[in-house]
């Protein structure tokens, strides 16, 4: 029988072992005031996230790129810990990936924006600030 | 007292000429011109800043019913849960949701608050979240749930993006979050609006007003033009008359003047020599002498007081050279009633007739008032001139009286004098006072 503690070890593995395949995300600055970042999955699928300045508010775009066509994704926005919005989306197209944008408000001080990505255990999340 | 009346008294062409100086302003035309060109004026002023007024309630009305289409058609129907709490999601949901629906028209920035003056949502990202106290307006439509506005004060804190030129016009109502807490929601609206609403109002009733005027000037010109010319001919007509009536009475007066010259004159001088002949007969006594001469004098100084009713009867032809003469025959008025008279005149030399008459004129009123008013024992005549005016002043020791006295029906004769000189072109004082006398003064330009 599994002793209390073995369990509790395993239970934060489970938990820790798809995002310890997450790599390391690299940041870059655009040439219009947008800001880029992307990173790996804890799959085989990437990831990339930009904001860009857009009218007063920031444009925030997500994409995951899977190498598969017709995967069922379930993706989420978050705008300072809080979900601005929500959606599936399928992987489709030449490059196999699906892209979201969505206008986030632009709040007094900085940004944060985080883009969270699901599939059959694979998790894809993606950070940025603006 | 009395006062001649009109040219009486003057012989004929002699007549104190009653020029009315020539004033735009006395025209009735030009009047009325110039009245409705100033009611225009008054009329493009007033229906200005009535119809400024009327634009702006317009515009406050308009701006009131987008401003609770807005409210509770739009946002608050969209508002998310969480937004009063400041939640990031909530805001970008809603701003997603309803900003192009916010943003529509004239409206420029929307702002919603909760009751501590918090901003939890505005289209102006950079306002969430801040905090500006309301007013006290704010805040009563905050409990009373209903719509104001007015407009903006650009210098709050909380307007610090408004760049707007031409000011902003800003209209609250109260919405309800989906927690159920009051919110008030305003919008702002450019004030440009109200300009525009202006002349939109405006433009027809200047059009009514100022077509209306202008109808009536140009039916009034011609009507009033017609009428002026009619008043002028009878106003011509009945001057005609009076020069007529007065020309009559001047041929009256000279008839009777020349028979009483001519007869009872004559007869009454040649009385008068006889029996001043007669008194010096040496066979005549001492007694009858005495009566002889007493009734010669008698006779003498009744000729001069008929030469004197002569002349103010029908005066001599008046003219510069023979002022002195006829203000002498004039003092025999005067001399008869016991009053030393002195007359003297210099520096009229080339003056007009109708100076010298004016001067004869009035001395002649003065004297009359000094003999029946007076009580004088001595009368002071005196005229003087230069190139550009001619003076006279008549002066005498009398009673006098308080000219600073309100003015009764027995200064007739004081008021006849005014009349008189004012008609003539001159200016007149008089200056007296109880027991110092009076002294009468006028000058009278030239021209």
């Amino acid at each position: 029988m599994l002793t209390r503690t073995t369990l509790a070890t395993l239970a934060v593995s489970a938990l820790t072992l798809p995002m310890a395949f997450v790599a390391p995300a690299s940041a870059s600055h655009g040439g219009n005031g947008d800001v880029r970042t992307s990173g790996s999955c804890s799959g085989r699928a990437d990831w990339k996230l930009k904001a860009k300045p857009d009218n007063g508010r920031i444009e925030v775009e997500g994409e995951i790129d899977s190498n598969r066509s017709g995967q069922v994704w379930h993706w989420k926005l978050k705008h300072n810990g809080s979900v601005s919005a929500r959606g599936s989306k399928t992987t489709g197209g030449a490059s196999h990936s699906f892209r979201v944008q969505r206008r986030m408000a632009n709040l007094a001080g900085t940004d944060h924006f985080v883009f969270r990505a699901e599939h059959a255990g694979q998790v894809c999340r993606g950070t940025i600030s603006y | 007292m009395s006062m001649h009346a009109g040219f009486a008294g003057l012989p004929p062409g002699k007549e104190p000429r009653v020029t009315v100086p020539r004033r735009p302003w006395a025209n009735p035309l030009v009047q009325f011109v110039t009245a409705s060109l100033l009611l225009f004026g008054v009329t493009w002023w007033a229906t200005g800043i009535f119809s400024q007024r009327a634009a702006r309630s317009e515009a406050l009305a308009d701006a009131r019913i987008t401003t609770e289409l807005l409210a509770h058609s739009v946002a608050e129907p969209a508002m998310p849960k969480g937004l009063i709490a400041g939640d990031p999601g909530a805001i970008d949901r809603f701003d997603r949701e309803v900003l192009a629906r916010l943003l529509v028209g004239d409206v420029r920035r929307i702002k919603i608050w909760r009751g501590d003056g918090t901003i939890v949502y505005s289209d102006e990202t950079q306002l969430i979240g801040q905090r500006f106290p309301l007013d006290d307006e704010q805040l009563s439509v905050l409990n009373s749930g209903a719509t104001e506005g007015g407009l903006s004060n650009l210098r709050r804190r909380e307007n610090k993006f408004e760049t707007e030129e031409g000011g902003l016009l800003e209209v609250y109502t109260r919405i309800e979050s989906p927690e159920g807490q009051p919110l008030l929601f305003e919008a702002y609206y450019s004030a440009e609006t109200v300009k525009q609403r202006a002349v939109e109002v405006l433009q027809p009733f200047r059009r009514i007003t100022v077509g209306a005027l202008l109808a009536l000037l140009l039916l009034g010109v011609p009507l009033l033009g017609v009428l002026t010319l009619r008043l002028t001919h009878a106003s011509r007509a009945r001057e005609r008359l009076m020069r007529r009536a007065v020309e009559a009475s001047e041929g009256e007066r000279r008839r009777i003047a020349r028979d009483l010259h001519d007869g009872v004159v004559q007869e009454l001088a040649g009385t008068a020599f006889a029996l001043s002949g007669t008194a010096r007969e040496p066979s005549l006594s001492p007694e009858h002498r005495q009566h002889l001469i007493g009734w010669s004098q008698a006779l003498r100084r009744s000729l001069r007081q008929l030469r004197s009713l002569l002349v103010e009867i029908h005066p001599p032809d008046l003219n510069a050279a023979g002022l002195g003469a006829a203000l002498e025959d004039l003092s025999g008025t005067a001399a008869s009633a016991g009053i030393s008279t002195s007359v003297s005149v210099a520096g009229v030399d080339g003056a007009p007739d109708h100076v010298v008459t004016l001067v004869w004129r009035v001395a002649q009123e003065a004297i009359r008032n000094a003999v029946r008013h007076a009580d004088a024992s001595h009368l002071i005549v005196e005229v003087s001139g230069d190139e550009r005016q001619v003076r006279l002043m008549v002066k005498d020791d009398g009673v006098g009286f308080d000219a600073s006295a309100p003015v009764t029906d027995t200064s007739y004769g004081l008021r006849g004098l005014r009349s008189l000189v004012e008609d003539g072109g001159g200016r007149v004082q008089v200056e007296s006072g109880p027991g110092v006398g009076t002294t009468v003064r006028m000058a009278v330009d030239r021209l």
